[in-house]
């Protein structure tokens, strides 16, 4: 069985949004970097899955030189080998994304033979784009199911289970597919040193896909206002009730 | 004239905010455009209502197995109604379904969506804003598409009626799908383990610290969240004195939550307890202590003694009912 | 001389070495099968640690009863030690004694006392054992210990009865008036009886001291060797300090902790075979008191077992696979309950250091088998990803500082005389960043030149490397030390215990060596000068230790110092070097306490039986875990931080020193 994950580096932001003076990215002078979170639970899925049927995994990513580190942390975790795409640090928008991963996907294959299952994160944490996955689905013509917090493959057929408003989807499809998988399906393990220090010398294949422009075009980023928590103090005992109920009207929740 | 369309999905009869919000946004990217909608349910029931959003004609598919359409299915029939209204536009809310199906549309038809905008507005090139971080971050972003494809942030945009509504025209429709877009569609659904609902993905979730005094003090816990459909979550002094379960604890060494509230009871906010509820959208906090290091936090606050406020709140919104 | 007598001593000397050599060959041949150990600094202070530890007896008279038991029989073993070479040269001629010594009475008197006490020391333990009955020998072998006894007061009472039968028969070549006891019994001896007596009681005596010496290395006794050996070698600077895991070797070689008995260095190996059972470690251990599974007694027991029942394997044939140290021989609940207050390692009269054991379990766990507590998993990665333990922006550091005009070291400056290192706590904890506002503010009251490094500064790492994630902790380190040596930073001061040993004792292992001090110290001594005036309060102020200030690096007297400054000091019982801790040690401040009760509730309660209204701490853990314990219990207790009390004094001076301007 061959397993493709593909991730995304992004910011570990811890919840307070600081911009680097061109508006056009993060400060990232003082933040730390990871998998985006979906995408930690794919790879995870991925070696489980590997470990289970045999067979080989593979990591990508579209990022800047530094996602290797991102690759070299999935590979810790058991995937075999990786290919990166570097970029210059530049956001490319989604269909430039999906558009390289496609061509590298075709290249792949054309040279290992297909991936039988094809992992994405349902978003990724910073851009939120919703697509990727989708898009590279279609260009293989394979099916996808978004959204998963439960997988079981069999040999020729995958059983997804996708969370809906009121309980589970079950979706059944055969192999090959391509599926996006939310945080939540499994527990990803915590890396053993052992596993680092043999990342560090696991395959990884380099190429610098041509940037197409970009139909979606960021222009500027920009913090909303009202981030700051300042507790507004509704009223004291149960006097405060109607200021909360209206409170909870104006959200939206009542 | 080219009319913009919007998917727009219905929950127990009638129209979901989070459609009525997409249609608002969509309103107003029309300009005078007519609004033609999409019912992505099969449950046509909630069509009447419509032309308060100034809605002039809904659509509503029809197809033996429309019951378990698919995204695929769903995706080839909104190309086959934009193609055949000639749309300039189509929207929809920024749900699970709505991303995917919208995202599916824009792979097929080689176009690029723009998901979760909260601000949209016509010209060449179009501009909008839309949500990176969930939320915590927004785009400015020049989208440039002959047929812009789009999803509306929920609960970002304020609903607003038209006045003078006019009646809406249902127009049926033969949803034309092939074996292929048939393929992806639910096996079988699998209801939810009876028990409320989930800390995890909670909209809201009600929260008790060691204030709340006892494993019996949460019942009114419990009975503000089943008012308001939420999860019950506690914090650290709550689980190690055995009133809850370790699984409905909210912190770093229990379960990370995101909500869109974050009600805090009796919890005074000590890091740990904020490092698991840093991302709920907005927190209120009741507590005795006013100088309670949650009030730092909180977007709202009550001080005062949570074991006659909650009664008082949930009191309160049931009147609101 | 008798050479029957000759021949038969010889053979049983052979017998009895031959057998003694053959346990103590093969205790040996493990012993160096152990991993190495760097032990070998300091040796003016292992000799000092040898002489007041072991000759001294200091730890075992902390508790006076058994102490001075002990030492009534350590002490005398070592006086009655001559009277085994004199006893077999008796054996072999009746008229034959020591040269020299054996004629001196000072020494028959010795003698005398010494044995007399060694039984009273017998007689003692045997009440303590068995009317007594503490609780630390739950789990203890006692049947073991009541055999040494015996046979430690049979070796006592037949030399009694040799000598007084010597006496007796004329034989004694000191004059008898020096020895008491032995003459007394000899008057009660029957004369016709005294030489049958005499052989006896000699034959008696060195056969039970032979025998002895081939059941020692078969028993706990053993530490009558390996005690000296074990305190010898023990830490005696850097307390606090955990050997580094040394990456850079080929990664096969690279020891990640201890998964099975031949992981373990060769000084934990003399660690578990120096233990008697004796269970004043257990005694003083938080968890154990509050009800976990963690006996530090029983953890070391469990390793000597397993040692001497794999060790052999190892050594017959090496490669062979061992059964893993966890879950086989010790739970992960025991791995985990420890909060590595070092209490244990404090009271153990041998000198068993059984952090290391635990740090090297928990290493193998973590590093090799990721195999943790879940919930501390996201405080690993948060660290590793975040530079904090609990994943906050490290833009937001010095956020606490606003206001405050504190100097935020930028990259390429001028390093300040003192650089604050705050800690992620005090940074980023509402309750504990009281303590970093009032320490700045003192600081600048007092006119001190500091500056704080803000975003630049990641967490220590402390908390990783107690859990045993050695690699996270190395990466931080080594940031760190960058950092600060980029700087060129020399002293440094800080609120936080867990960064003061980490920077202090463990950085240097990285190359960064530095003047750190606490931050209690550093304005106890600007108190000291003057430089900060202070007015007593009327608070009742109990000071509680912490773990890594009072017993891993002595910082004891300064604290209280500013207690004295601030109110009227009143002490908890468990104070000092003794203190208990507070439950955040060992990473478990960000661990769940699912099993027994609470140690900070535990603690609380302590503090509150004072009768004092104010706990003072000088740590932001402790300041956590006692502020939610005082909140658990309900007790009428404000815990503060020795900085925000100091504060209120130097306020009360000052509107003291105005109010009397104005009058």
């Amino acid at each position: 069985m061959r397993v493709l994950v593909a991730v995304k580096r992004v910011p570990f932001t811890g919840g307070k949004m600081v911009l680097a003076p061109d508006a056009m990215s993060l400060e990232t002078k003082h933040l730390g970097f990871t998998i985006s979170p979906h995408e930690e639970c794919g790879v995870e899925e991925a070696v489980r899955i590997i470990e289970a049927h045999g067979g080989e995994s593979v990591v990508l990513t579209l990022g800047p030189p530094e996602a290797v580190e991102q690759l070299r942390d999935a590979m810790a975790l058991g995937i075999d080998r990786a290919i990166h795409l570097q970029t210059d640090g530049g956001e490319w928008d989604a269909e430039g994304t999906a558009g390289a991963i496609v061509e590298a996907i075709q290249a792949n294959e054309a040279a290992s033979g297909p991936f039988d299952l094809i992992l994405f994160g349902n978003e990724s944490a910073d851009s939120g784009g919703f697509q990727v996955g989708l898009r590279v689905a279609h260009a293989l013509g394979r099916p996808v199911v978004t959204g998963l917090k439960g997988m079981k493959v069999e040999s020729a057929s995958v059983r997804c289970e996708q969370e809906t408003s009121d309980g589970r989807d079950v979706y059944v499809l055969p192999l090959p597919a391509v599926l996006t998988v939310k945080e939540g399906l499994n527990l990803p393990r915590y890396p053993s040193v052992p596993g680092r220090l043999r990342a560090g010398r696991k395959p990884v294949a380099t190429s610098t896909p041509a940037r197409p422009k970009a139909r979606l075009e960021t222009t500027r980023l920009v913090v909303p206002a009202g981030r700051g928590r300042r507790a507004e103090l509704l009223g004291s005992g149960p006097s405060a009730a109607p200021a909360v109920v209206e409170m909870l009207r104006s959200i939206g929740v009542v | 004239m080219a009319p913009v369309l919007v998917l727009v999905e219905s929950a127990e009869g009638s129209l979901a905010d989070v459609s009525l919000q997409a249609l608002t946004l969509a309103r107003s990217f029309a300009g005078g455009e007519p609004l033609e909608v999409l019912q992505i349910d099969p449950d046509p029931g909630a069509a009447e209502n419509l032309g308060d959003y100034g809605v002039v004609s809904a659509h509503i598919a029809d197809h033996e197995g429309i019951g378990s359409f698919g995204p695929d299915a769903w995706a080839a029939t909104v190309i086959q109604l934009a193609d055949r209204i000639s749309a300039g536009a189509v929207f929809a809310a920024a749900t699970d379904r709505g991303n995917d199906i919208m995202a599916r549309v824009g792979a097929r038809l080689g176009l690029p969506v723009a998901v979760n905008c909260i601000a949209i507005s016509a010209g060449s090139p179009i501009t909008l804003t839309r949500q990176r971080w969930g939320g915590s971050l927004l785009e400015e972003a020049l989208l440039h598409s002959p047929r812009p494809l789009v999803t509306v942030a929920m609960h970002t945009v304020a609903i607003e009626r038209v006045a003078g509504s006019k009646q809406v025209e249902v127009l049926h429709g033969r949803a034309d799908v092939n074996e292929r877009d048939l393929l992806v569609r639910p096996a079988e659904h699998v209801a939810p383990p009876s028990g409320g609902v989930s800390l995890a993905e909670a909209k809201v979730v009600v929260s008790g610290g060691r204030g709340v005094g006892s494993k019996e003090g949460f019942a009114i816990i419990e009975e503000l969240a089943g008012l308001l459909g939420a999860a019950v979550g506690c914090s650290r002094v709550v689980t190690s004195a055995g009133w809850r379960p370790h699984t409905d604890q909210v912190g770093q060494t229990g379960t990370k939550i995101a909500p869109d509230l974050y009600i805090a009871c009796g919890i005074s906010g000590a890091t740990q307890h904020m490092a698991g509820c840093k991302g709920a959208k907005r927190i209120l906090a009741i507590n005795s202590d006013a100088e309670a290091p949650i009030m730092v936090n909180a977007d709202y606050a009550v001080v005062g003694d949570l074991k006659e406020i909650l009664p008082a709140i949930s009191a309160e919104i049931r009147k609101a009912r | 001389m008798n050479p029957v007598s000759a021949v038969a001593l010889a053979l049983c000397l052979m017998v009895a070495i031959v057998l003694f050599s053959r346990r103590a060959i093969l205790l040996y041949r493990l012993i160096r099968m152990g991993k190495p150990a760097k032990r070998f600094d300091d040796l003016p202070g292992r000799v000092r640690a040898e002489a007041v530890v072991v000759i001294g007896q200091s730890k075992l008279l902390q508790r006076l009863l058994p102490g001075l038991m002990h030492a009534a029989i350590f002490w005398g073993f070592l006086v009655l030690l001559p009277t085994i070479l004199a006893a077999m040269i008796g054996i072999v001629d009746e008229h034959a004694t020591l040269p020299w010594l054996g004629e001196q009475g000072w020494y028959a008197l010795m003698v005398d006392v010494f044995a007399f006490l060694v039984l009273v020391g017998v007689i003692t333990g045997f009440v303590i054992r068995k009317v007594q009955r503490p609780e630390r020998f739950v789990g203890s072998h006692l049947g073991e210990a009541d055999v040494i006894l015996l046979w430690i007061a049979g070796i006592v009472v037949t030399l009694f009865l040799w000598h007084a039968s010597r006496i007796a028969l004329g034989l004694n070549e000191y004059p008898a008036a020096w020895a008491p006891i032995s003459s007394w019994l000899a008057h009660s001896l029957d004369g016709a009886l005294s030489p049958t007596v005499e052989r006896a009681a000699v034959w008696a005596h060195v056969l039970l001291i032979l025998s002895f010496l081939v059941y020692l290395p078969y028993s706990k006794h053993l530490h009558i060797f390996l005690a000296a050996v074990n305190v010898f070698f023990g830490r005696t600077k850097s307390r606090g300090r955990l050997e580094p895991v040394d990456f850079e070797v080929p990664a096969e070689e690279v020891r990640f902790g201890a998964a099975t008995v031949t992981d373990l260095s060769w000084k934990q190996m003399v660690d578990t075979l120096s233990c008697t059972e004796c269970g004043r470690c257990q005694d003083v251990c938080p968890a154990y008191n509050t009800g976990k599974e963690l006996s530090p007694k029983l953890l070391i027991m469990a390793l000597r077992d397993r040692l001497l029942a794999d060790g052999p394997k190892a050594l017959a044939a090496p490669g062979a696979k061992l059964q893993p140290l966890v879950p086989n021989a010790v739970t992960d609940n025991v791995v985990w309950d420890c909060v590595t207050c070092g209490a244990c390692v404090r009271e153990c009269p041998v000198g068993i250091e059984h952090i290391d054991h635990i740090v090297d379990l928990r290493r193998n766990l973590v590093m090799v088998e990721s195999r943790f507590p879940e919930e501390a998993g996201s405080m690993l990665r948060d660290i590793d990803r975040a530079s904090n333990p609990w994943g906050r922006s490290q833009g937001d550091r010095a956020q606490w500082a606003q206001g405050l005009d504190v100097r935020v070291l930028q990259p390429g400056e001028a390093p300040p005389d003192v650089l604050f290192w705050v800690g992620c706590a005090p940074s980023f904890d509402e309750r504990a960043k009281k303590s970093a506002i009032s320490t700045a503010k003192l600081l600048k009251e007092a006119g001190v030149d500091f500056a704080i490094l803000g975003p630049r500064e990641a967490c220590t790492g402390d908390p990783a490397r107690r859990m045993g994630d050695e690699y996270t902790f190395q990466k931080q380190a080594q940031q760190n030390v960058a950092t600060l040596n980029e700087a060129k930073v020399t002293k440094i001061i800080t609120t936080c215990p867990h960064c003061f040993n980490t920077i202090g004792s463990e950085y240097a292992d990285f190359g960064g060596r530095y003047e750190v001090i606490h931050h209690t110290k550093f304005l106890a001594g600007l108190v000291r000068e003057g430089k900060l005036k202070t007015l007593a309060g009327d608070r009742k102020i109990t000071y509680h230790d912490s773990c890594y200030l009072a017993r891993h690096n002595d910082v004891i007297d300064e604290p209280r110092e500013l207690v004295a400054a601030s109110g009227q000091a009143v002490e908890m019982p468990r104070n000092r070097e003794r203190t208990f801790c507070c439950g955040a040690g060992g990473a478990r401040m960000f661990m769940e306490e699912k099993r027994g009760r609470p140690i900070n509730e535990e603690r609380v309660r302590e503090a509150a039986g004072t009768g004092a209204d104010t706990l003072a701490v000088g740590c932001p853990f402790c300041t956590v875990m006692l502020d939610d314990g005082v909140r658990e219990t309900g007790a009428k207790l404000q815990v503060i931080d020795l900085a925000t009390l100091l504060s209120e004094a130097v306020e009360r001076r000052r509107q003291s020193d105005q109010g009397s301007v104005r009058s």
